[in-house]
């Protein structure tokens, strides 16, 4: 394992003066070269690794910290199309150069969002923005409204009555850790965030560690554009997520909980936060800790090893594994590390039992799935729907069918697939229905392609995306993103068209050599893309 | 354990990577090929080119695994030269290749293929089909810093310097900045090498596979007519080097990465400072001092013209009247025959070495407490110790492949305890560090003791079984005033405590120390405290423990070994007794030695001032410049009748000399050096002797036939040959022989039969049966007795990483460039009271004498105390040392002098 030498160091200070946090809000006050080494001496590291770190991220790289706004570079914006004008609207508030992106800031039920002075935003049309952005005075909150429903029992979209009763269900657990394991383990809950582990088998693998330091740590970089499910529970379901880690801790044994919430989330932040000052005045949680570490714009930190990298400060480069967070994890600690929706399912559980929870859904996929829904739809929003569920039925009971025609969807992320509009009737929303079509569940979120975006902009987009947020480590996806990228504008842009040898070559390398899901899973999406829609694609390659 | 590699069964070690475990099976170091692996570093996964199939059956469905950093599953498929793994390496070179200048794919003319090229070529050079795109090639190239040179159009992003610069040498000077296809290695704050705080030890040139990083000798790609392996010469960690010969000139150094000691890597001066060897300065032709002025001589009037007037003098005021002084920069064989010289063929047991200006008293002390005065443990052991104790070293500048090793294993959080006066790197790193007022060594360790015994942490087994007069110390350190010591020192009694219950407590704690414990007035006593605490903890005799001393130069251990010293002699037997007198005779072949002990090297000097010693033989040695109290020396060696110097330059030493005698360098002769753990490892003659030169060992055997003892080995220097003559004498090396020593060498004792021993006191059992405790009170040294209140600052000297000791090797290489002058560390306020500013250059005087050095601000030195070196000639910083030493040994107080110093009118 690389860096040991400086995630040791980082240790030494851990979280109460933590590198990255340090290393984030010098960049965000654009502070001298002296305070930076400064910082590096204080840690007993050098000037190249607080750079290192300080030029990876959107928010903390130099020429991106005169940025005063930050525009969404979602792919739901993309598809609806509305940041251009958006883009042409700011221009007599700000300087071009002082107007930069931000990837996805969850408003893709509205769409024309941006990010700016600590909140998110949307407005179509210069009244619009003319509220929010009274210059010179301070801009006011707008709500980030959007549907919420449910079709089943709700589990994720219920409403807590009680904060001290609720947590009151630990005592039961206190003692116990076995007992957590074998409900968690009957559940049959796999992990959220897309790649569906079973949540028990960390629980257990964590307990098993001999450490007397142990993490909690809390993926709530929700970072696929269009999905803003997480943020949704961490605005309006705080404590769902929060008794998770904490039972989560008891369980395993560690005494602190981490949430990487992404910065493009700022009302998430301070959400979360106050939810915990709420657990710390009510003295609900004894002495387990809780610490929001706030991202800084970087969709790669989702990637597990990268986002604890990312904690240490380190560059949030992908790590090898094995170890596995398990054995070596945060601070190369025993870490049990899932995303947000794992967690907010961890109460219901223990309260209903976990056979409760598998009888819900398939037999593969237990439970329930938060399903968000773009601007595209009808009635945008967010939605629990019980897994195996019709899409059909999601996309026009709940979504309400859309307002636009649509040739199809990108479900689960930028890593997800595509599906045209006439498959959608053959998936269910489950883990199985949509692997063994050649999709993904993924996060389940839904961007919207309609029938007149080019299908060769999007893959571009996708792309791009890859190439922008590649962390660089491996070969694949560092070079071979990027001269995709290149190849996917030439062929739109230049009398030139794309080797379909070599771009079969490329997307085979991205797929097997990548690695990470990044790089990995890129090709998914593109080769649907290339199956469905040949017809629209096919001028862009050569024939072979 | 099996897997299988294209479905045949073979066993896989526990822990083995995929890739080393076809690597081994194909015994095939390219079986896979890689571009970021390099097994020194951390497994990383970034090329993805040793990507293999794998399948859980026969035949079966294969997933696709990066094999250097997957461990191998028991029944594991394995399937690592497909067609499609084939395809997705090409289409993975071809990738790079887009970013990588195309005139460098094949190696250059004349020029060897880097390991990238070799990688191409063994995946094949792709056709590359992408559309011309962006790329890197506009990087400027860094070529500001005197050895190491970037040119990062032609880097690949592999991290290996990155990863190597960290995991190799514990730095974090290179770096990665941005992200995806912008990331590009940064040095320090994205700035150049040499403005950087690079400590140019060239891990990352030796290890990144392009010409991206090279040195400017261009090692890497040198198609050289051999390549020499052999022992360095620049301090005691040993470490083996590949010099790479073209036309008979040294043209490049790598580390070996199979050394033992070095692992593929070694410093700036073992690496890059080799360019002395040939430089204008070296003497070439025997010269003898006429009318004032040297006059080139041959060999024979040189040799003739000593010979007569050593036996004038011999005969005049007896052989008594004749001392030597050897090198431990010299060769074991080249020692082990000067001490025979000095003592068979003139007669004498006047024979000392530099051992007496550093580490005498860790021989002494640790012979008393241990009866072995060498390193207890290896230095692999480094690996296993859960605390290491660090007293007066600082191994990061001195010693820096083991400072390295330190420097990682404090950084990953092992417990450190570091003691020192001035705040090292290391001390900043450590978990507790004493900065105790120099000088008072003896009483912190009493209050180390003292807590350990108070806090009832002692090994009561082990004292009880192995070791004797415990009681009385613990019955002497029970009466100590911990808060009088809390003010001697200058350190807390909570923090003493606490670092002393952490020694205590660790399972496996490791000391080692250097010259900040023996160049004191009370040396040797430290030396056995330092032995008192390893023995009370039970921390002697296993792996991950002891009391390791890092031996200053390259082979202090080994001259010492060899007899280079007045009261011991060859494998350290007492030449005051008898037997041991005809023990010798019998070996040498000679009727009888001289009886009585001899004089170490103070005492020569004074003798010298007392008209009772009137010839000084000295081999590689500038005892002018190194000894403390300049003017003393000078007085000394003026009222000599014969000076003669073997040496490689002029120096303030061989100026004074009546005859110099030029020496071949390391690099020009076999041999064998004595590492600090006790390793014997070959020195093998790289290039023919540089003008007239000629080995010490030889000069030395023609100057023995003439003074009519003829070295039975033969009258040429044969190191193979001495070395079997050494065995014979030496009890503990019986079993070495030049073959035996192979690449790795062998550490004493050496049994018969040719077994090394990495360990000594295993489980107890002492050398001298059993371990003895000494006690002792601090004592004040008589510098601060006598000069402290006049002399209110307390200054103490050191060494930095360019250079080496008096730096007549180091200053005439590009090490220069780097670290041209030595500099007075002053705590600024104490600077600031006298109204001096930074930089400033100011007087510094002691009772013996003043140098005038310029200072630098500094809050690694406490108030009051001063910190300087000792390279430069133009400081000659001795010239204020002073003339007290160790008690027992007579090694100079270097660490403790009463000085002042003030401002320039």
């Amino acid at each position: 394992m690389a860096n040991k030498n400086i995630r040791s160091l980082s240790f030494r200070k851990e979280l109460k003066d933590n590198l990255f946090e340090n290393i984030a809000n010098l960049s965000l006050k654009n502070a001298s070269k002296e305070d930076f080494q400064e910082l590096a001496k204080r840690f007993l590291i050098d000037d190249s690794v607080v750079v290192g770190t300080a030029s990876f991220y959107d928010f903390t790289r130099e020429e991106n910290r005169n940025k005063k706004i930050h525009i969404c570079s979602g792919t739901a914006c993309m598809t609806a199309k509305t940041q251009d004008n958006l883009y042409k609207n700011l221009d007599n508030y700000f300087a071009k150069d002082e107007i930069g992106h931000a990837a996805c800031v969850g408003r893709c039920h509205t769409n024309n969002a941006f990010m700016y002075n600590g909140n998110t935003y949307s407005a179509s049309s210069p009244d619009e923005l003319e509220q929010i952005l009274p210059s010179p005075a301070q801009s006011r909150n707008q709500e980030n409204d959007y549907n919420i429903g449910y079709n089943t029992t709700p589990i994720l979209t219920s409403k807590i009555e009680n904060i001290t009763s609720f947590y009151s269900l630990a005592k039961n657990f206190k003692t116990n850790p076995q007992q957590v394991i074998q409900e968690v383990k009957a559940s049959n809950l796999r992990g959220r965030g897309g790649a569906g582990f079973p949540f028990w088998f960390k629980l257990d693998a964590v307990l098993k560690e001999i450490n007397t330091q142990k993490y909690i740590v809390c993926n709530a970089d929700e970072g696929d554009p269009g999905a803003y499910s997480d943020m949704y529970l961490m605005e309006h379901q705080p404590h769902k997520v929060l008794f998770g880690m904490y039972v989560a801790g008891l369980t395993v044994g560690a005494n602190t909980g981490i949430l990487y919430i992404r910065g493009e989330y700022p009302d998430s932040i301070k959400k979360v936060n106050e939810a915990i000052i709420e657990l710390q005045e009510k003295n609900l949680i004894g002495d387990f800790k809780f610490k929001v570490i706030p991202g800084q714009g970087s969709y790669v930190c989702g990637e597990e090893t990268a986002l604890l990298n990312s904690i240490e400060g380190l560059r949030p480069e992908v790590r090898v594994r094995p170890p596995y967070p398990a054995q070596y994890g945060l601070f190369g600690k025993p870490t049990v590390l899932s995303n947000v929706e794992t967690f907010a399912n961890i109460h219901w559980i223990l309260e209903n039992g976990g056979d409760a929870f598998a009888s819900l859904g398939t037999k593969q996929s237990a439970g329930t799935k938060l399903v968000s829904l773009d601007g595209f739809f009808n009635k945008p929003g967010i939605y629990e729907i019980e897994m195996g569920t019709d899409l059909h039925t999601v996309f026009h009971e709940f979504g309400n069918g859309f307002k636009e025609d649509i040739k199809a969807f990108q479900i689960g992320g930028p890593l997800g697939g595509i599906v045209p509009i006439h498959k959608i009737g053959d998936l269910t929303l489950d883990f199985e229905s949509l692997n063994s079509n050649g999709f993904l569940l993924g996060h389940a979120s839904i961007v919207s392609i309609p029938s007149n975006f080019p299908m060769i902009k999007f893959l571009e987009h996708l792309m791009e995306f890859t190439a922008d947020e590649s962390c660089g480590k491996c070969y694949p996806c560092r070079i071979g993103s990027f001269r995709g990228m290149e190849m996917l504008q030439k062929a739109q842009n230049d009398d030139y068209k794309i080797d379909r040898i070599l771009f079969d070559d490329l997307l085979e390398t991205l797929e097997i050599g990548s690695l990470c899901a990044l790089g990995g899973g890129i090709p998914l999406p593109i080769k649907n893309a290339l199956q469905y829609f040949n017809e629209e694609l096919q001028h862009y390659f050569t024939s072979n | 354990m099996k897997a299988y590699i294209e479905n045949t069964a073979y066993e896989f070690n526990e822990g083995e990577t995929i890739l080393e475990f076809v690597r081994r099976i194909e015994k095939n170091k390219n079986a896979i090929p890689t571009m970021c692996q390099d097994d020194r570093l951390e497994n990383f996964g970034s090329c993805r080119v040793c990507s293999v199939e794998v399948a859980r059956e026969k035949d079966g469905l294969t997933r696709i695994m990066a094999s250097c950093h997957t461990p191998t599953p028991e029944g594991l498929y394995i399937y690592h030269n497909t067609d499609k793994m084939k395809r997705l390496r090409k289409n993975i070179v071809e990738l790079v290749l887009t970013d990588y200048p195309t005139y460098k794919i094949l190696p250059s003319e004349g020029k060897k293929a880097t390991p990238f090229q070799e990688t191409i070529a063994q995946i094949g050079i792709p056709n590359i089909r992408y559309p011309e795109g962006k790329n890197h090639f506009d990087i400027e190239p860094d070529k500001g810093h005197p050895y190491i040179k970037s040119d990062l159009s032609q880097c690949i992003n592999c991290y290996r310097c990155v990863r190597a610069c960290e995991e190799i040498q514990g730095e974090m000077i290179l770096g990665m900045s941005g992200r995806g296809f912008a990331i590009n290695i940064i040095k320090g704050f994205d700035t150049t090498f040499d403005e950087s705080a690079c400590v140019s030890c060239g891990a990352c040139v030796q290890t990144c596979p392009t010409e991206a990083l090279t040195d400017k000798f261009e090692t890497k790609t040198l198609i050289a007519d051999k390549t020499v392996r052999t022992t360095c010469t620049y301090c005691g960690v040993g470490c083996q080097l590949d010099v790479s010969v073209i036309d008979g000139k040294i043209r490049g150094i790598q580390a070996p990465e199979t050394a033992e000691v070095n692992q593929g890597h070694t410093c700036l001066k073992g690496r890059f400072a080799f360019q002395f060897y040939d430089h204008p300065d070296r003497l070439r032709e025997p010269m003898i001092k006429k009318n004032g002025k040297f006059e080139v001589v041959t060999w024979d009037e040189a040799y003739d013209f000593i010979t007569s007037k050593l036996i004038e003098i011999k005969n005049k005021y007896g052989a008594n009247s004749i001392g030597g002084i050897s090198s431990s920069r010299a060769t074991n064989e080249e020692n082990y025959l000067m001490q025979k010289m000095i003592r068979v063929a003139v007669g004498t047991n006047n024979i000392d070495g530099c051992a007496r200006v550093c580490h005498a008293p860790t021989a002494y002390g640790m012979q008393q407490s241990f009866g072995t005065g060498a390193a207890t443990n290896s230095i692999e052991d480094l690996k296993q110790a859960d605390a290491i104790f660090l007293f007066g070293a600082n191994p990061v500048k001195g010693h820096p492949v083991t400072g390295a090793k330190i420097k990682q294993a404090f950084m990953k959080g092992v417990t450190s305890i570091v003691v020192d006066p001035i705040k090292t790197k290391l001390a900043d790193l450590a978990t507790y560090f004493l900065q105790i007022r120099p000088g008072t060594n003896v009483a912190i360790l009493n209050m180390i003791a003292y807590y350990i015994i108070k806090e009832n942490l002692v090994n009561q087994h082990f004292i009880d079984s192995y070791t004797e007069k415990y009681i009385d110390f613990k019955k002497h350190v029970e009466t100590l005033d911990m808060s009088e010591l809390e003010i001697l020192t200058g350190v807390s009694k909570e923090l003493v405590r606490k670092a002393a219950i952490a020694y205590a407590k660790a399972d496996r704690a490791m000391e080692f120390h250097g010259l900040g414990v023996t160049e004191h007035f009370q040396g040797s006593k430290t030396v056995m405290l330092l032995s008192n605490l390893a023995m009370m903890t039970g921390n002697v005799g296993k792996n991950g423990v002891g009391l390791n001393p890092l031996r200053g130069q390259n082979n202090v251990q080994g001259a010492a070994d060899m007899g280079v010293q007045p009261h011991q002699g060859a494998g350290y037997l007492d030449i005051n007794d008898s037997e041991v007198q005809y023990y010798y005779a019998q070996k040498y072949g000679v009727e009888k030695m001289p009886e009585f002990e001899g004089l170490k090297i103070p005492e020569m000097l004074d003798a010298a001032i007392d008209g009772k010693l009137k010839a000084l033989y000295i081999m590689g040695e500038d005892t002018i410049m190194t000894d403390p109290n300049t003017n003393h020396s000078i007085k000394a060696f003026k009222n000599l009748e014969l000076i003669v110097v073997q040496e490689l330059f002029m120096t303030a030493t061989s100026e004074m000399a009546d005859v110099v005698l030029p020496a071949s360098s390391y690099f020009e002769k076999n041999g064998t050096f004595t590492n600090g753990e006790r390793r014997v490892q070959r020195v093998n003659k790289v290039i023919e002797p540089i003008g007239n030169t000629k080995p010490d060992g030889q000069i030395i055997i023609d100057m023995m036939s003439r003074l009519g003892y003829i070295q039975p080995t033969g009258l040429t220097y044969d190191a193979a040959k001495i070395i079997e003559e050494i065995a014979d004498v030496i009890p503990f090396m019986k079993g070495l022989t030049w073959e035996r020593l192979g690449e790795n060498g062998l550490q004493w004792p050496i049994k018969e039969d040719g077994t090394d021993t990495k360990m000594l006191h295993i489980d107890g059992n002492f050398k001298k049966g059993i371990g003895t405790f000494h006690h002792f009170d601090f004592e004040e040294s008589p510098e601060i007795v006598s000069h402290g209140k006049k002399y209110p600052f307390i200054l103490t000297t050191g060494r930095e990483l360019e250079h080496y000791n008096s730096g007549t090797m180091t200053r005439r290489t590009d090490n220069q460039t780097i670290l041209n002058k030595d500099v007075l560390e002053v705590y600024p306020r104490d600077a600031k009271a006298k109204g001096i500013e930074d930089n400033e250059t100011v007087r510094v005087f002691s009772d013996r004498g003043s140098v005038n050095i310029s200072i630098k601000y500094s809050k690694n030195v406490k108030r009051g105390v001063l910190r300087t070196t000792f390279h430069q000639p133009e400081i000659f910083i001795n010239l204020i040392t002073g003339s007290v030493g160790d008690k027992e040994t007579m090694t100079p107080e270097y660490k403790v002098v009463a000085v002042d110093f003030e401002k320039i009118k």
